[in-house]
């Protein structure tokens, strides 16, 4: 288990002798920074984002501190502030504490108890706050994909329905039965896409929702697994499927995710073949080495555009009306690696194919 | 009623099926010239640039507005970029099955957009809109 971090305190004293004495009495409870003027206060900020706590003296040559806090506080708002000051100069912090822009004061002469339970209850506030930012973040994050969502509603699940009913309307004033097959045909064509979507949608409420499990990979009954069903499924009808996995070490991840990737990357590569083609193929191949698993999917079929290549991670993306994409599969592809702490790179040339790798670091054992 | 003269369709629309019901719907309506499907909006923009000039005939043409690679705005766009007398050759009618506010405001800003028209197109559509 981690240690609990320390908390990183900046203190900023214009006597030498206060910064010492601080920092002989605190290091061994906090990560004490020290600074004799602004400037160097300024550069530890800089160089340390995680600063959580900043003690100012009132009195120094350059710049009050209350002055030293409003100034800063517009480029690092997260550190909390708190100022050392004798009785003499309580207007003015007075001011500062209504004005928002101390936390709290500590009265000169300070005692080590004085200091160390403001620290501690600055650490609190500064917690308290960034958690509050991070969750901020997570929930504009979330409100933009759900904008996202509601859009691509109308089109992903409205449009293949009108579909049907437009066909439908159609069908009922028609006679000829082979005419009628094909309209049927493409009706089913249209509820598969529907179905595509919606299952999707799952995939990714349970990317972001659900929590990693780990356990042992088995790559190879991986790959036979998802390629029988696709077997099944009549999707490798005249390509040649070629797989290769050399695994020897034990290996593990969250089952859930690789197969999600192995399968969309699949998906993605029969799909997406240039239709008269005479040697179609699809070529997985997977090693694990070094507790780190590569997977390479190459396909020669219609490739992606240069002008595409960057944006086939974004959500809603479709670089092509060729075939039944949703936008979402190689989404939550690049959604479930960043989980997992992998990567993948694609090239790709149009109308010769496309060659997707990934490589998955594997959990460390004996790791929770 | 009198037929005066046949018109050309256009249709651009990333759905098939959508493509085959408009293709459908029109050539029972008997009107119909010609009848011209395109799954991509580059292509449609394409076919449109490659007609000689002076050669290009009355097009009624149905745009979807989601489509992939080039939307119906941007074909609209880069149609409404085209010499006048190109454009005026053609009736632009955008066919979407959005709901979105902001797409339906967006279709009158477009001086060569006559209409925006609710999907599915059902003969009785299309035949209010030729009368």
């Amino acid at each position: 288990m981690d240690t609990p971090k320390k908390i990183k305190v900046l203190y900023i004293d214009d006597e030498q002798n206060n910064l010492n004495g601080f920092k002989a009495t605190f290091r061994f409870d906090y990560t004490v920074l020290i600074a004799s003027n602004i400037s160097q206060a300024y550069a530890h900020l800089e160089a340390h984002p995680d600063i959580s706590v900043i003690l100012c003296d009132q009195r120094m040559p350059d710049k009050t501190g209350v002055q030293f806090f409003e100034e800063m506080r517009d480029t690092y708002d997260e550190p909390v502030r708190m100022l050392i000051t004798g009785y003499t100069d309580i207007e003015s912090v007075i001011d500062a504490v209504n004005r928002g822009h101390i936390f709290r004061y500590i009265k000169k002469p300070w005692t080590d108890s004085d200091i160390r339970s403001a620290i501690e209850e600055a650490s609190k506030f500064y917690l308290t706050n960034s958690m509050l930012v991070q969750k901020n973040k997570e929930l504009q994050s979330a409100y933009d994909e759900l904008g996202k969502f509601a859009y691509s509603v109308t089109h992903d699940v409205r449009g293949p329905l009108l579909s049907i009913l437009g066909a439908l309307d159609l069908a009922k004033n028609m006679e000829n039965p082979a005419e009628l097959r094909d309209i049927l045909e493409m009706m089913e064509d249209a509820i598969h896409k529907l179905d595509e979507y919606i299952k999707n949608t799952h995939e990714y409420y349970k990317l972001k929702r659900g929590l990693l499990q780990f356990e042992v990979i088995d790559f190879n009954n991986l790959v036979k697994d998802i390629a029988a069903l696709f077997r099944i499924a009549g999707r490798m009808d005249n390509i040649r499927f070629i797989s290769n996995v050399v695994q020897n070490d034990e290996f593990l991840s969250d089952e859930i995710s690789i197969k999600m990737v192995l399968n969309n990357l699949l998906s993605n590569a029969f799909n997406y073949q240039r239709k008269d083609a005479t040697d179609k193929y699809v070529d997985v191949s997977i090693t694990v080495a070094d507790n780190v698993a590569t997977i390479t999917v190459k396909d020669n079929g219609i490739g992606i555009h240069e002008s595409h290549i960057n944006n086939i991670f974004t959500m809603f993306y479709r670089a092509t009306s060729e075939e039944t994409g949703s936008g979402l599969g190689l989404y939550n592809v690049k959604d479930a690696l960043t989980k997992l702490s992998g990567t993948i790179e694609v090239a790709s040339v149009v109308n010769e194919g496309t060659t997707f790798k990934v490589i998955i670091p594997g959990k460390a054992h004996g790791t929770n | 009623m009198v037929q005066t003269k046949k018109l050309n369709f256009i249709v651009v629309d990333d759905s098939k099926l959508d493509c085959f019901i408009a293709e459908k719907i029109i050539r029972n309506t008997g009107i119909s010239e010609s009848i011209k499907s395109f799954l991509q909006a580059t292509e449609a923009l394409e076919y449109i640039k490659s007609i000689a000039p002076g050669e290009h005939q009355r097009t009624i043409m149905l745009v979807d507005i989601q489509m992939p690679v080039m939307n119906g705005f941007e074909f609209v766009e880069a149609f409404e970029k085209l010499p006048k007398d190109v454009t005026d050759n053609y009736t632009i009618y955008i066919i979407s099955s959005s709901i979105n506010e902001n797409d339906l405001v967006r279709v009158h800003t477009y001086a060569t957009v006559k209409q925006f028209l609710n999907k599915p197109l059902t003969s009785n559509n299309l035949a209010v809109l030729l009368a």
